[in-house]
């Protein structure tokens, strides 16, 4: 396998819905999905500069088709985003969706066969259709929306026999992470208040965000002049010890999407078009670690590979994000990325470090907890802020010295371990 | 007629044998039993049973109500990863365990404990559960 591209690749425009509730948030209320989904790829249409004729073929995802009634989103969407009689396809890469997409349509357009393509993905976590309506929306249980989402799982063995995400994907891991560098439980879960004072923060910064409330001003609003004792009251309470509900995902629904293309609509792009150098792909299945859980193998291969073929160390990286649906895991992943040196993760977290204004920024969205997490859009909602970043046009949040190599890792559920590489810069 | 792997595990739990399987090229162990060896990935595959005695390397819990309605009336439950004595990992419900933050911080300072197979059974279906030793 060679590995490389064999002709240079660019994101052109991105494009992001708010991330939020259809029933409830004001940008995104009571728009069906196909409306959604237009939202964010008419963004994406404009930032790209690019009218729909000029899109060759589209890749389109959704992962709990439960909520969407959209099994078939090549053909239910292409009405609705201009793409009709393009070459179209639905892909569900959990999680990764969109950055698989992004990797799908590099290949494609590298290899020749296409010039332009758009990835789109759209997910709602928190409601579905009422009575089959097809405009009408009803909440959903949380346990009713893991359920759903849980048939990404091992369904043969581990699902059958009690798996729950929240022991798996954040207590093991943090115990793990404490007994192999000596954290005490309360060393760490300060350091957890930390990062998510860190995240929240970000989020108050974007108005794309489903929590745009700082965690000092919950406490406050919740009757704590202290937010480290709001952090450690039963309104926060352990998900899987160690692990707090603040440290973890906040289920949202949205729509993201990006333009893809070949050097000479870079060329003709008079703005600053974002190459991507590289990507790795590599999956697992549970156990996703070993005896050490704070390394989950699959990471270590699409790290390599996206590395490999961009041509970059860690050391070159100037923005990082990683899945960070639950936040241990997100150090880790990290760390194992050589952006963060091992078993300093959580330190630098609660140093402020990973701020957008600290030397190692990460997630300067908000993250899976508080900009909020829709599944196969997330990814994509990654790529549009490290985009923005990129560009120089964050806003309140912009990183000092614009980014110029960002490192994108997603892990689909549950688990296809995706590393894009992007570089921007003039 | 083809056997399933999949209903000769719960089988064999039902039957208190954690059975999976080894690799006749690498020798190398998959458990539970899939169609290929996770190692090498041939299909030239053999049963193999395993002793069900292992370590408990850290214990948690999940939430409740949990995502999967058969546990309803068990949730929340202690959950952990152990280490087979045959080197595999397994991830399962831990039996007889109190969820209390002090409780479960004690058992992590003790380190990793033994515990051994305690098949219990979910609505008709046997689950791979530990206890302590």
């Amino acid at each position: 396998m060679e590995g490389k591209f064999s002709e240079p690749v660019y994101i052109l425009g991105s494009g992001c819905t708010r991330f939020g509730n259809l029933l409830e948030t004001p940008e995104i209320k009571n728009l069906t999905l196909q409306e959604l989904a237009a939202q964010a790829v008419k963004e994406a249409l404009a930032d790209a500069k690019t009218s729909p004729d000029e899109i060759d073929a589209f890749i389109i995802g959704n992962v709990t088709m439960q909520t969407s009634n959209l099994p078939a989103t090549y053909s239910q969407l292409s009405k609705w985003i201009g793409m009709e009689m393009k070459a179209g396809v639905h892909i569900d890469a959990g999680c990764s969706t969109t950055n698989a997409g992004a990797a799908i349509a590099a290949t494609s357009i590298a290899s020749g066969v296409y010039k332009k393509v758009l990835v789109v993905g759209i997910e709602s976590t928190l409601s579905r259709p009422y009575k089959l309506s097809p405009y009408e929306r009803e909440t959903i249980p949380t346990e009713e929306m893991w359920l759903w989402t849980d048939y990404c799982i091992n369904q043969a063995y581990s699902v059958p026999q009690g798996y729950d995400i929240f022991p798996v994907y954040n207590g093991i891991v943090a115990l793990g992470y404490c007994r192999k560098y000596g954290y005490s439980i309360e060393e760490f879960d300060r350091c957890m208040f930390e990062l998510c004072k860190t995240r929240r923060m970000h989020a108050s910064m974007n108005k794309k965000a489903i929590n745009q409330e700082r965690l000092e001003d919950e406490a406050k609003r919740m009757g704590f002049n202290d937010p480290y004792e709001f952090w450690k009251s039963p309104y926060n309470p352990y998900l899987a010890w160690p692990s707090r509900l603040r440290s973890a995902v906040v289920p949202a629904d949205g729509a993201s999407a990006m333009i893809l293309s070949c050097k000479e609509g870079a060329d003709e792009y008079d703005g600053m078009p974002i190459e991507l150098k590289g990507f790795g792909i590599s999956v697992g299945d549970l156990p996703w670690y070993a005896g050490d859980s704070t390394v989950q193998t699959y990471d270590v291969h699409s790290f390599k590979k996206a590395y490999d073929m961009a041509g970059i160390k860690p050391e070159d990286i100037d923005y990082l994000h990683v899945h960070d649906c639950s936040h241990i895991t997100s150090v880790c992943v990290a760390e194992l990325s050589g952006y963060l040196p091992e078993g300093k993760g959580i330190e630098y977290a609660k140093e402020g470090r990973l701020r957008f204004d600290g030397d190692r920024p990460m997630s300067t969205h908000g993250g899976r907890h508080a900009f909020g997490h829709a599944w196969a859009a997330s990814a994509g909602s990654d790529t549009y802020e490290a985009m923005k970043q990129m560009r120089g046009i964050a806003g309140q949040r912009q990183i000092k010295s614009a980014p110029e190599i960002c490192v994108l890792h997603t892990h689909g559920y549950g688990m296809i371990s995706t590393v894009l590489v992007l570089k921007g810069g003039k | 007629m083809p056997e399933s792997i999949v209903k000769n595990y719960y089988d064999n739990l039902k039957n208190g044998k954690l059975v999976g399987a080894k690799c006749k090229k690498c020798d190398g162990y998959t458990f539970p039993p899939t169609t290929a060896c996770e190692h090498c990935g041939s299909m030239e595959l053999e049963h193999k049973q395993f002793s069900g005695k292992g370590q408990l390397l850290f214990v948690t819990h999940g939430v409740a109500p949990p995502p999967n309605p058969r546990f309803f009336d068990l949730a929340p439950y202690a959950y952990g990863h152990v280490q087979l004595e045959e080197g595999i990992f397994v991830q399962g419900i831990i039996t007889g365990i109190d969820i209390d933050p002090d409780n479960l911080q004690k058992l992590f300072e003790k380190g990793p404990m033994p515990v051994t197979q305690d098949i219990i059974e979910v609505e008709e279906l046997p689950i791979l559960a530990f206890k302590l030793v």
